[in-house]
């Protein structure tokens, strides 16, 4: 038994993390490779290519469509923290009438997939004169229960001193959330901010649905057409983009893997 | 209104202009859409032309549609594998990874959470790419196990399991990492109580750290059910829902009626449908899960 748990178990355990790396090291590999080596069966770029870059970067629709997921990723992120965590501190809070039926409506909207919505969200953006706008991209995905309920959690253990002190300096109401508690709030907003832009920057479905202009396209549309888009790429140079479109992603990780923890095990918390 | 103090209201007044952003928001964009289906399924809409009402006739229509009951059998299918494969991978990780110490836990579970950072689309270039018929690795190690050639994506048993594969590859750290969390938070003493008693291993599993993860994964499991019915990213990239239709799954034939055809009132039956499905599932399983001790 203790041999199983000192050696056995943490030799599968360092297995199966390699087998979980090993695609993204295919990837990255891959991507060096010459068009004729790239399917090559072989742990090694073979003939370093690093020419691929350039090529994917110039001349796959790289810099536009990246430019438009970081516009949309940085502005819905940015508006739903602001949004989010008013609402959050309202329902932690203050006492008003309707307060149980308003917080109890807004997780009732966690019911709804958004695979099922899309058709009627579609038609009713449209009818908004939001369609094929980067205001039709942004808008209807900043609205989400899931950072409301999360904040809320989060101002419901929040010192209450703090608010006495607002009131103190004589603060109002609105004075006491953004100018002391929404800056004393970094603990939940770091990892929510992770989590939206990294979901905003995922999204392909409904960029895809509400986009028909190709300059409004965001990356994952772009990469998506270089693999089923009807032309040929050759795979090297596909692989290349796919890696350039992961770096922000794989940066935002990287410097924040503690965070990002932090932020899935607060989502698992009923 | 005068026995009201000026602070209670100005306190009513302050919690609805910081609520009221996201209460339009979550009305416009959620709350409607779903009443809009509704009513945009009694009519017959081909986009093109004017709205017609039209009554239950796209209900009749969707109950007699044998390609919307084919993609529903294959959502299912996805389902019924997707699920419980992410389930006991997720677990088996987070025990894996509990029973790490020192210095490796840390890349290690680097490790397991990267996929967690590759987009969707990403990781569906990787699986095609990857899954190759001719010259994919898959392909190459299959070869050296003396197993020949497969079709993968392009074969109509093995397209769906393929993009399933996929979909896992990305999800399992996530999930990993909510097991562990709650694991972490078992007692110690729980398991030396146990190994007294001559419970050890696989033992103390089954009998302390399962039953403890029963609310973890009564939330896996339907957050993952629900989830399983939308996956949608993946196959739109990797088959479209071929070959021969193998991967059209209900959010995909939705899709086509809806954004291919434009029957926009027909879609948006199915969508309703599909709604309730999904609606009365998390409530079954729900019911299921909290029955099952």
């Amino acid at each position: 038994m203790k041999l199983n748990n000192r050696i056995v178990l943490p030799t599968v355990g360092i297995l199966f993390g390699l087998l979980m790396i090993f695609p993204i090291y295919m990837l990255v590999i891959s991507s060096l490779r010459s068009e004729t080596d790239v399917f090559s069966f072989s742990l090694l770029p073979v003939q370093m290519q690093i020419g691929n870059f350039k090529a994917a970067w110039l001349d796959s629709g790289l810099p536009r469509t990246i430019l438009n997921s970081l516009i949309v990723s940085i502005t819905v992120t940015v508006v739903a923290m602001v949004f989010h965590a008013m609402s959050g501190y309202a329902l932690a809070r203050f006492r008003f009438p309707g307060k149980t039926y308003v917080f109890a409506w807004m997780l009732s909207t966690l019911m709804v997939p958004f695979a099922v919505i899309m058709i009627p969200l579609y038609l009713i953006t449209k009818n908004l004169g939001l369609a094929n706008s980067y205001a039709g991209l942004i808008i209807p995905s900043i609205f989400n229960a899931y950072g409301i309920f999360l904040f809320r959690q989060f101002y419901v253990t929040f010192p209450k001193e703090l608010e006495e002190a607002g009131y103190m300096e004589g603060l109002s109401l609105s004075g006491t959330f953004f100018r002391l508690a929404f800056p004393l709030s970094v603990p939940i907003i770091v990892p929510l901010t992770i989590g939206f832009f990294l979901a905003n920057w995922n999204a392909y479905l409904w960029p895809l649905i509400i986009t028909q202009d190709e300059k409004l396209w965001v990356v994952q549309q772009q990469l998506a057409h270089l693999v089923g888009g009807g032309y040929y790429t050759p795979w090297n140079i596909v692989l290349a983009a796919a890696v350039i479109a992961a770096i922000p992603t794989f940066i935002l990780f990287f410097v924040s893997q503690r965070y990002l923890v932090e932020g899935i095990k607060m989502s698992g918390i009923k | 209104m005068s026995r009201i103090s000026a602070r209670t209201r100005n306190e009513w007044i302050t919690a609805y202009s910081f609520l009221l952003p996201n209460i339009i928001g979550l009305l416009i964009f959620v709350f409607i859409p779903i009443l809009y289906a509704f009513y945009v399924s009694l009519h017959d809409w081909n986009a093109l032309s004017p709205k017609v009402f039209s009554g239950l006739d796209n209900y009749k229509v969707l109950l007699k549609d044998d390609l919307w009951w084919a993609s529903v059998r294959k959502t299912l299918l996805f389902s019924v594998i997707y699920v419980p494969l992410l389930y006991v991978l997720a677990i088996i990780s987070a025990l894996l990874m509990n029973a790490l110490r020192g210095k490796v836990v840390g890349p290690v579970r680097t490790m397991f959470l990267m996929p967690f950072a590759i987009t969707s689309v990403i990781s569906a270039i990787i699986g095609m790419f990857m899954l190759d018929p001719r010259n994919g690795i898959i392909n190459h190690l299959l070869g050296l196990a003396g197993i020949g050639h497969q079709q993968f994506l392009g074969s109509t048993a093995q397209a769906m399991p393929s993009i399933i594969g996929v979909i896992l590859w990305i999800n399992i750290g996530y999930n990993m990492i909510i097991f562990l969390s709650a694991m972490k938070e078992i007692p110690r003493d729980y398991y030396e109580a146990a190994y007294i008693d001559g419970a050890a291993g696989w033992q103390s599993f089954l009998s302390i750290t399962f039953p403890l993860l029963k609310e973890t994964s009564t939330f896996i499991l339907i957050v993952t059910t629900i989830g399983s019915f939308q996956a949608l990213d993946q196959i739109l990239v990797m088959t479209k829902g071929g070959p021969a239709n193998a991967t059209e799954v209900s959010v995909l034939y939705v899709f086509k009626q809806g954004f291919e055809l434009l029957n926009m009132g027909y879609a948006s039956a199915l969508a309703f449908v599909l709604f309730l499905i999904i609606f009365c599932l998390s409530i079954i399983q729900l019911k299921f899960l909290s029955l099952k001790k």
